[in-house]
């Protein structure tokens, strides 16, 4: 038996997807992993994958001409989730991905393969990939940009999986005219993007942390109209916190501006 | 009525959007729209939610009165001209700045512009249309927007509004035109339906307008909606959903919004409501809704004239399928998709996700439980290669009494809520829906 360890990034396992299709062992012979194992096993073969660009292109490309460019999106957002917030035990993201393309390329009609969700491993891919999915889709509309004091719109966000790639799309396409920057502060990266350009997703690991807190002059007042038009829109009757919860989880409420609790602190 | 000199951006933001929050519409959906690369803003077909006020509804637009100095004197409504509330009213400059900063900080997803009527109907949808002109043309806005057609208001001016907007509403307010008549004096049926039907035909003809000439302007893309005070007059829901269903078949709605009857103005037209909202009633009306929408249903299966209110303690489609035993069980590897959609626990995305799936290999329940069927509910009703899940009975007493034990029928909120307190839960009560009081005691 053969495990390719691969780095635990959409490049990484496309290498390792490479490397153990090139290898020759045999499918059934080759087990992925997307992170390295916390116990070495016996009469097992560990190989370390390289990540490069190239063999990650070729599978790429070979995904979008095979199964399909919904499919490789899909494998994409799959490997951006955290699988360790996502069913903890499940297999392992790495081997399902491969698995799946597998099959997919044996199949007459690559592009249906994720609908063979009987198959537990592209059902495991189709839940990481739907995981992501959802957390964006929640974050499209949580997410709060603050005005800083160059006018640059400064966003922090706090998910649990790599869902970076998803919001730069939108917002590139949302606010074509604005510089702005997303902190994704648990994976310490953030997109940048500048006025009339695409976005570019950085290392962001020595931002500085005192100008993101120095907001524009109209940035205070803003926060004060939405928070009281926030408050007005509520018909008291109908009260219902536990549906609030349900609706919009606990812990997105820290980085949104209405429902972090401190907007009344910062009024002047 | 009583209007306030200058007032700040703030007084007004606060008295016009307390004044717009008995809207229930905050949808953002219908409709995909990238940008356009130089203005601000994009939509997408799902909507989306920004975030959720105390009640859990919502918040997705803007929504705010343009004015709430009206000249209407609708009964069951906090803004006619007979109530003491402070008065105000925007300028478009105030409207298109806030909306604009607030799209910015990605607060909202647009606007949601409704209001009172100020000296004329379509004095009212001037201002409503200059306002929108204004943000699209010079603010280069290309997010959502939902404005109300004035009922009564010159057609030329709800057309012009309609190729700026993304939906456009007229709210129906009450099922019946008798009922509007005594609350609503100042509308009538046809000054309601006459310019939802322009705005009807409007799309149908925009549609071959755009396949002709791409760069066509649209009208009204994301369709039109309208909405239902449940509960301030007599209406049964088998009216309510009549009026519904032909209003999605013969003016081809988007949605058609229920909004529970809150007794604001404590008119003494109106019924005093001492348990709450009527609440589990809207609720059931929104599933019934679903199901006339996506599952198939036509309104004279689920009520009759004999049945005219919906089973308190199930489910629409369950009450349905309880009745309806003959159809049942369905087996997975073979029903096609509309019978799949009538089984329930099994929904719009379930179906499609089992049609899809069995082509690949034969399902059994783990399957399904992996593919998102509600298997305590489905259970009763499905076999999977020839095989129940349980040792079940179909039998109408024996299924009712299960699902019952299920406690998401009656949703937790409505639970304990005052609904409940008006003694919902006696065998008197529970015999009205046909079940069997002595077989369901251990759950009274």
């Amino acid at each position: 038996m053969y495990t390719f360890i691969c780095e635990n990034n959409i490049d990484g396992i496309f290498t390792g997807v490479y490397d153990a299709w090139a290898s020759r062992y045999g499918h059934k012979n080759i087990r992925l992993l997307s992170q390295p194992p916390a116990n070495y096993e016996l009469f097992q073969e560990y190989i370390t994958v390289i990540p490069d660009c190239n063999k990650s292109e070729k599978v790429a490309r070979t995904l979008k001409n095979r199964l399909g460019e919904e499919v490789h999106y899909l494998i994409c957002q799959a490997i951006l989730a955290n699988e360790l917030t996502t069913r903890k035990g499940g297999l392992d993201k790495a081997d399902c991905v491969y698995r799946t393309i597998v099959l997919g390329l044996a199949m007459n009609d690559g592009t249906k393969v994720l609908q063979a969700l009987g198959e537990p491993y592209v059902h495991r891919v189709f839940e990481l990939s739907r995981a992501t999915e959802a957390e964006s889709h929640h974050l499209l509309g949580f997410l709060r940009f603050s005005e800083l004091e160059n006018g640059v719109l400064f966003a922090t966000i706090h998910p649990k999986n790599n869902v970076l790639p998803v919001l730069g799309e939108h917002f590139t396409d949302r606010l074509p005219m604005e510089n702005f920057l997303i902190y994704d502060e648990v994976r310490r990266l953030a997109i940048i993007h500048k006025a009339g350009k695409h976005y570019l997703i950085a290392d962001a690991s020595t931002l500085n942390q005192d100008i993101i807190k120095r907001y524009s002059e109209k940035e205070l007042e803003y926060r004060r109209l939405w928070c009281a038009f926030f408050d007005s829109i509520a018909i008291d009757t109908r009260k219902n916190p536990a549906l609030q919860q349900q609706n919009i989880p606990k812990r997105f409420w820290k980085d949104t501006v209405e429902l972090s609790g401190t907007h009344n602190e910062k009024i002047p | 009525m009583h209007i306030t000199e200058s007032l700040s951006l703030m007084d007004k933001l606060n008295i016009l959007s307390d004044a717009a929050k008995y809207d229930v519409a905050c949808t953002s959906s219908g409709i995909d729209r990238s940008g356009n690369g130089k203005g601000m803003g994009n939509t997408l077909a799902p909507g989306i939610c920004h975030t959720f006020s105390a009640d859990g509804r919502c918040v997705s637009l803007l929504k705010i009165l343009f004015t709430n100095e009206c000249i209407f004197r609708c009964a069951y409504c906090q803004n006619n001209c007979n109530t003491d509330v402070p008065r105000a009213s925007f300028t478009p400059d105030e409207v298109c700045t806030l909306t604009m900063e607030f799209y910015r900080r990605n607060y909202i997803e647009g606007l949601f512009l409704s209001s009172g009527i100020l000296v004329s109907p379509s004095y009212t949808m001037e201002l409503i249309y200059q306002t929108i002109y204004k943000l699209r043309n010079i603010h280069r806005f290309n997010g959502y927007i939902h404005v109300k057609a004035i009922p009564g208001a010159d057609p030329l001016l709800i057309e012009k509004t309609g190729f700026l907007a993304d939906r456009m509403s007229i709210n129906m307010e009450l099922p019946t035109a008798q009922s509007l008549r005594a609350l609503a004096p100042n509308k009538s049926r046809t000054t309601i339906l006459k310019p939802m039907r322009m705005i009807q035909s409007g799309i149908t003809q925009n549609r071959y307008d755009v396949a002709l000439y791409r760069q066509a302007p649209h009208f009204v893309p994301a369709g039109q909606s309208t909405q239902m005070i449940i509960g301030a007059t007599p209406e049964s829901d088998y009216q309510v959903i009549k009026v519904a269903e032909s209003l999605y078949q013969n003016f081809e709605l988007k949605r058609v919004f229920y909004s529970a009857f809150i007794n604001v103005t404590h008119s003494s037209q109106l019924p005093a409501l001492p348990g709450g909202p009527p609440l589990l009633r809207e609720h059931r009306l929104y599933q019934a809704d679903w199901l006339l929408r996506y599952y198939h249903f036509q309104a004279d299966e689920l009520l009759s004239e004999t049945r005219p209110d919906f089973n308190v303690f199930l489910d629409p489609k369950c009450d349905w399928a309880l009745r309806h035993l003959e159809y049942f069980p369905v087996e997975i590897n073979r029903a096609d998709y509309k019978t799949l959609l009538r089984v329930p626990g099994i929904g719009a995305k379930s179906a499609k996700r089992i049609v899809t799936a069995r082509r690949m290999n034969r399902l059994d329940f783990a399957d399904l439980k992996k593919i998102g069927v509600v298997l305590k509910r489905a259970l009763y009703f499905i076999t999977c290669s020839g095989k129940m899940m349980y040792n079940t009975k179909l039998e109408e007493d024996y299924i009712c009494q299960n699902l019952m034990r299920d406690k998401t029928q009656i949703p937790k909120e409505f639970r304990h809520s005052g609904y409940e307190q008006l003694s919902l839960f006696d065998a008197e009560h529970l015999a009205d829906f046909g079940i069997n009081a002595n077989k369901c005691s251990s759950l009274l």
